[in-house]
């Protein structure tokens, strides 16, 4: 009777942004890595980026992956909304070739994780 | 018939034409020069040839089928589904048979498996809708929906 009281304060019903249901927010998060998916080898065509297509492709994975373990719908609507943005950037060619770079990070160096690179780093 | 009249244009603006019956000697053209001309009008016909030319762009005559017609079956369209599959770059040295499921049983996930989705599109050259797509979880399934879009059955 208090356990379930308790449970129920801890949620409550808000209101959705784009899709109703997880299934709803799956179906549109398929669709946007088609689209990507599809407009890769046009992106590799006229960004003339250093990169190949199966590379850009494990980006594209990677990326999407980072997110997989989002429950909240609303929060994978905004997401999915965000990719909408950024892939018309990228189709209608607003973006340079500098801004589709970025999703590779070309100038971070990898943080030093043992004890004698941060040593030399400066970082104790 | 556009060709014969090229042609016939082509010869006669070579060949002499004979003259009138009232002469006893007719002039006949020399067999050398008898053979170059009719080589210089062969090439001038094949050139002007317009059996290939579709929509004014040349391409090899159409040649039409002689033979039995090749009648896509089910096994062709299965053929091809698991070609598509084995060629996935993340199934190429795993054991598949038409069961096999790409979530449970080859260990994909749902993005490689609108992956997957995608390269039968390609293969076979029509959308599939995502709703359809969703459900198409066997290569079995595949199969079945493509024989059923493209009016192949048994």
């Amino acid at each position: 009777m208090a356990a379930r009281q308790a449970i129920q304060v801890g949620t409550k019903t808000v209101r959705p942004v784009l899709s109703l249901n997880e299934a709803e927010a799956r179906s549109r998060v398929l669709s946007l890595y088609k689209a990507w998916y599809r407009q890769i080898p046009y992106i590799v065509k006229d960004y003339d980026i250093p990169k190949s297509e199966e590379q850009c492709r494990a980006k594209l994975k990677e990326l999407f992956l980072k997110n997989k373990d989002v429950k909240d719908v609303r929060v994978i609507d905004l997401l999915v909304i965000k990719g909408q943005m950024e892939l018309r950037e990228t189709v209608n060619i607003w973006k340079q070739k500098g801004h589709v770079m970025v999703y590779f990070k070309p100038t971070e160096e990898p943080k030093p994780k043992d004890f004698l690179s941060k040593f030399f780093s400066g970082q104790e | 018939m556009a060709a014969v009249n090229i042609v016939r244009s082509a010869v006669s603006g070579l060949l002499r034409k004979s003259t009138t019956i009232k002469t006893p000697v007719v002039c006949r053209l020399s067999t050398v020069a008898l053979q170059q001309k009719f080589h210089t009008v062969k090439t001038i016909a094949n050139l002007y040839n317009n059996n290939h030319i579709q929509n004014g762009v040349h391409r090899a005559s159409r040649q039409y089928a002689t033979g039995p017609v090749h009648k896509v079956t089910q096994q062709d369209i299965a053929d091809r589904v698991m070609k598509v599959i084995k060629a996935y770059d993340k199934l190429t040295s795993v054991q598949l048979s038409l069961e096999s499921h790409f979530i449970q049983d080859l260990g994909l996930d749902s993005l490689d498996h609108v992956e997957v989705i995608m390269a039968m599109e390609d293969e076979f050259g029509f959308e599939i809708p995502d709703g359809d797509a969703e459900r198409l979880l066997r290569p079995k399934d595949i199969v079945q929906y493509i024989c059923d879009k493209e009016d192949v059955f048994e």
